[in-house]
């Protein structure tokens, strides 16, 4: 796990794309648990208020759930839910693009040459996914 | 004795005078019990004299400053022994030995920790029999940090804890101050220049210019709600007025740039509507670019 201290994205928010990103890849499985909030915050070289804010957001979001006095663990929905989330995390990038066309005065037809270029591109030069 | 639930700090209206120029300008200020706040501003904004008042080193000439709810004129002798302190410049006798320097600090304080102070030494790799006139200045800064913390103090005081160290000392010193507040819900006010160490160690960050507080709240909430505006100008048109919430703005050609804190949904339209302008650009900032448009924008009002 590795954050970047000068991004203008706020850590905690880092932090829970991160923890999202393990879950959903199965690095963490529904009823196994998160690192501790401390450990973390030593591995991350980060404030521990600031991993337990991530913490707050990934619970918000349901994908893990708080144990009292034992720590955060998986919810049996969350690979399910990071896996949605990354969805929503594909379609952001996909919308900025569309907004950059937008701006310099692209039509419809354009904006949708411009995709399909750049999807035959990164296809041709990576491997389909299993 | 004072109850625990004062704030670490409390300052109100803090001046202090050098002469004619006030270095630090009634600044209000409060860092509530287990949080870390990060004092930043350009070099002379009032930092050190801030941090020098907590402790008692420099008068004040008007205002009210409490640490762990006691008066720094008052109770320095208390509040040195329940406060950890990191000076700009390190000052140990340099003819000493690192075990010698730890044993002599060990006699000031009731709550020492020797474990900890063990622990400390294993961490940041000291040799307990060195001189402190053969240390490097990364290792100096290690030695003050053990000092400063290994009495367990309630707060952390430090200025300017990592300037002009490696990559790896400020590692091991930044590993240092989370352990401290990690485990023992310690609070702590740093200054530092350093931008990314601010983001990863603070929960709030202060700004200080010229004695005065430009801007003081969350990390994140300045992050998330301060945002960089790009807009392309019509022919021949200017903007006519500026608004409240830009911190800087700049306009060369057609290009007018605007940091807005905080930004929002209504004065972006609002800026659409009453402005002539086209291709409306939003960006986010890093730390780094918010004090750098918040110190230009001031100079530029002076």
């Amino acid at each position: 796990m590795k954050i970047d201290p000068h991004s203008h994205v706020p850590i905690f928010l880092q932090i829970v794309e991160t923890v999202r990103a393990a879950i959903a890849a199965g690095v963490y499985r529904p009823g196994e648990s998160l690192p501790a909030q401390r450990t973390l915050a030593m591995t991350l070289g980060v404030n521990p208020n600031t991993v337990q804010k991530a913490f707050d957001e990934l619970e918000r979001r349901e994908l893990v759930e708080s144990r009292r006095g034992v720590g955060m663990f998986v919810t049996d929905r969350g690979t399910v839910s990071a896996r949605d989330n990354t969805l929503e995390t594909v379609a952001e990038s996909f919308r900025r693009g569309i907004i950059t066309a937008r701006d310099a005065n692209f039509t419809r037809e354009r904006t949708r040459d411009a995709f399909e270029k750049t999807f035959r591109q990164e296809f041709s030069k990576t491997r389909e996914p299993r | 004795m004072t109850s625990s639930d004062s704030p670490a700090i409390e300052l109100i209206g803090l001046t202090k005078i050098f002469g004619e120029v006030k270095a630090v300008d009634a600044l209000s200020l409060v860092v509530p019990r287990g949080t870390t706040l990060g004092l930043i501003g350009p070099n002379g904004a009032g930092k050190s004299t801030t941090i020098r008042t907590l402790m008692g080193l420099s008068t004040v000439s008007y205002g009210t400053v409490r640490v762990l709810g006691l008066d720094p004129a008052v109770d320095a002798p208390q509040i040195k022994s329940r406060v950890g302190y990191v000076p700009e410049t390190h000052l140990m006798y340099r003819w000493m030995r690192i075990q010698d320097v730890i044993w002599f600090a060990k006699s000031f304080y009731p709550t020492w920790n020797d474990k900890l102070c063990r622990d400390l030494i294993n961490l940041f790799g000291l040799a307990p029999r060195q001189k402190i006139k053969q240390l490097s200045k990364g290792t100096l800064a290690k030695v003050s940090l053990l000092l400063a913390i290994a009495h367990e103090p309630e707060l952390l005081i430090l200025d300017e804890p990592m300037s002009g160290l490696d990559p790896l000392a400020r590692e091991e010193i930044l590993d240092g101050v989370l352990r401290t507040t990690g485990e023992r819900q310690c609070s702590v006010l740093f200054s530092s220049h350093s931008l990314g160490d601010v983001q990863r160690m603070a929960d709030n960050v202060a700004m200080l210019y010229e004695g005065k507080l430009l801007l003081h709240c969350p990390v994140d909430e300045l992050l998330t709600s301060a945002k960089r505006v790009r807009a392309v100008l019509r022919d021949g048109c200017v903007p006519v007025w500026r608004p409240p919430e830009a911190i800087w703005q700049c306009v060369e050609r057609r290009e007018w740039q605007l940091t807005l804190h905080p930004c929002s949904e209504q004065l972006l339209a609002r800026l659409q509507t009453e402005f002539p302008v086209d291709n409306v650009e939003v960006t986010d900032l890093s730390l780094e670019d918010l004090f750098k448009d918040y110190v230009k924008g001031r100079r530029k009002l002076a």
